[in-house]
């Protein structure tokens, strides 16, 4: 049964992944990105994180990606410029596209080389799960504080500089 | 049975998707999202290995993952909107100015 | 086992369908309720009193005519009322609206009246909430027409902005309770103090409660926080476009959501379903009471109350409330830590 779950979300994950990278409105880009992290909150729950599943919907699904999705539709933002863009397989494209394509399956080729070196882990998982969410707020205010604390400045200094960045120039 | 070889060669695989879509799409949108994805294929990573080691700091790097994602995806899309006012496109070749 | 599994089947009909009924039963008292309290009488003819009124208002949006427009975009424009009633749904999967029961010795153990028990069941609703707001933003973009996408970029706005007071109103509450599941902060409600005072939270955090509602009206897209819908300002919002049936699944959606918000107000707030006199068993009746009284306010308020203008709804949600939620949860804490509880 969840061998099952995980091979589904696992599959909706990579085709919806695959599906953002191939399209050309952006629009529908961001909405399947949701689906792929929907996907990947699933096997979140699957691997006994419920809090970092239901913190990957509320973060990254339901803020992030509405952050997104308000830029593409304030920007109107155009699909991409030239005509022999997607409906061109990734290896006849030109010449950055080729590369970028066989730079990719490179990397996936060696991910794949060096899983198979490992001494592989066939085992059902090991440990015991620590899923309790006070668990993990016990060890993230105590240990990780320092972490937590310079996390809150960076947002900080993030929210501050967007603000700038994107501010009209004011008339002079 | 589902070990965790399976998450991590789920978690290669959608890296390598990302990666992907950064070096071949020429949106600048498109390209911050396959940005998004990298960062997900390490947060599966990072919880699957926190799974199979029992410690709960796979989830805490994960918080701390999703937190500067946030914040380089707000600043990213200011920038990008700044960048877009001027030129009016988002094609990443059209910003060549400091090309020499 | 299978007994579990059927009873837990049955559950779900039963709150899919009560939900239904639910808002079909809120646009009957919304349209009573508003004439009454605008000293008129409303709907009275359609059976006793007006009750059959909602499903002649079912039929009639049944058989309009399902328009797309020719510029929008075929898939979004489907997906938006989807994703909004669907959302709306499920948010109530996971709240409580009864003590553990065995259905009168049916079943071997007693069953918790929640379709889903999950021990983060406070995080879930809010998630989604966070994801209702994509019905909005997507209805308003894919009908490619200017009132819509004002509309719904307005109301995702908003809503955004509020989630952030609904979320801290949420944590103080948290603190008190100890726990993130729904039904063990229901259980912290329980018993009384000097035998009459109700152990309910909103008696220790009064603030907290009328910043939570006020957050709640807010993300529902009530009033006076419907400015993205009202029809003075920008013709229907990001449903203009909708028509039929998806028209209906966005009220459908909305009534639902106030719904859910006042169940999970309840749960929070109102100690659920304790109450006196009745055995715990009924309790499901002190939840169906404490919620309609919710929703009647809900009501009143979006009848009495003049609408706020957007920027006024936007500095009220960051300027007052979000301090206020700070403070809230400041003041929670120091108070816990005090005295222990």
């Amino acid at each position: 049964m969840t061998d099952t779950a995980f091979y589904l979300f696992g599959a909706i994950a990579i085709g919806a992944s695959l599906l953002v990278i191939a399209q050309r409105n952006p629009v529908y880009s961001v909405l399947l990105l949701i689906a792929s992290f929907g996907a990947l909150s699933g096997l979140y729950v699957l691997l006994d994180a419920p809090f970092v599943a239901v913190i990957q919907i509320i973060v990254y699904a339901g803020a992030i990606m509405v952050l997104f999705l308000f830029v593409v539709m304030l920007l109107n933002a155009p699909q991409e410029d030239t005509e022999h863009d997607v409906r061109m397989h990734p290896f006849r494209g030109p010449g950055p596209m080729r590369f970028g394509a066989v730079l990719a399956l490179g990397l996936a080729a060696e991910l794949g080389w060096a899983l198979t070196r490992t001494p592989g882990d066939s085992a059902p998982f090991g440990g015991t799960p620590v899923s309790s969410v006070s668990a993990i707020g016990r060890t993230l205010f105590t240990e990780y504080a320092f972490a937590f604390e310079v996390t809150s400045i960076l947002i900080l200094v993030a929210m501050v500089g967007a603000v700038v960045l994107a501010r009209r120039e004011e008339p002079r | 049975m589902v070990a965790l070889d399976h998450y991590l060669v789920l978690s290669g695989i959608l890296f390598s998707i990302g990666t992907a879509g950064v070096f071949m799409r020429r949106n600048l949108i498109t390209i911050l999202l396959s940005i998004e994805i990298m960062l997900n294929a390490v947060n599966l990573t990072f919880v699957a290995f926190g799974r199979a080691l029992g410690s709960a700091d796979g989830q805490i790097i994960v918080f701390f993952v999703m937190t500067v994602a946030a914040a380089e995806a707000a600043v990213g899309l200011a920038i990008i909107i700044a960048l877009f006012r001027h030129h009016e496109t988002l094609n990443p070749e059209s910003f060549a100015s400091l090309k020499w | 086992m299978t007994t579990l599994l059927v009873a837990q089947i049955v559950l779900t009909l039963f709150v899919f369908i009560a939900l239904l009924h639910s808002a079909a039963a809120m646009v009957w008292v919304e349209r009573r309720l508003a004439a009454l309290l605008q000293q008129r009488l409303g709907p009275i003819r359609v059976g006793w009193q007006g009750l059959l009124q909602p499903f002649a208002d079912v039929i009639k949006l049944m058989f309009k005519e399902e328009l797309r427009p020719g510029a929008a975009d075929p898939i979004l424009f489907a997906l938006a009322p989807i994703i909004s009633a669907t959302a709306a749904f499920s948010a109530f999967a996971v709240v409580p609206f009864g003590a553990e029961t065995t259905f009168f010795g049916l079943l071997d153990e007693p069953m918790r009246l929640q379709v889903a028990d999950v021990n983060v069941a406070v995080l879930v609703i809010f998630a989604i909430a966070s994801m209702s707001v994509y019905g909005i933003v997507l209805a308003g973009w894919s009908s490619n027409s200017k009132y819509s996408l004002l509309g719904g970029l307005r109301s995702s706005a908003q809503m955004i902005s509020y989630e952030l007071s609904y979320g801290l109103a949420l944590a103080s509450v948290l603190l008190l309770g100890n726990s993130l599941s729904l039904t063990t902060l229901v259980d912290a409600q329980s018993g009384t103090w000097l035998g009459f005072i109700p152990r309910w939270f909103i008696f220790i955090q009064p603030l907290g409660f009328l910043i939570f509602m006020t957050a709640g009206v807010a993300e529902t897209n009530r009033a006076p926080f419907d400015f993205p819908e009202a029809e003075q300002e920008l013709v229907a919002g990001y449903h203009t476009e909708y028509s039929s049936m998806s028209f209906a699944m966005f009220f459908l959606a909305e009534y639902i959501n106030m719904v859910t918000v006042s169940a999970v107000a309840t749960d929070l707030f109102l100690g659920g379903w304790h109450g006196p006199f009745l055995p715990e068993s009924l309790g499901w009746i002190w939840f169906l009471l404490k919620v309609g009284a919710l929703l009647f306010f809900y009501v009143w308020m979006r009848w009495t109350l003049p609408r706020y203008r957007y920027d006024q709804l936007m500095a009220f949600g960051w300027k007052i409330l979000l301090p206020l939620s700070v403070i809230n949860l400041l003041v929670t804490a120091a108070g816990v830590l005090y005295f222990g509880a």
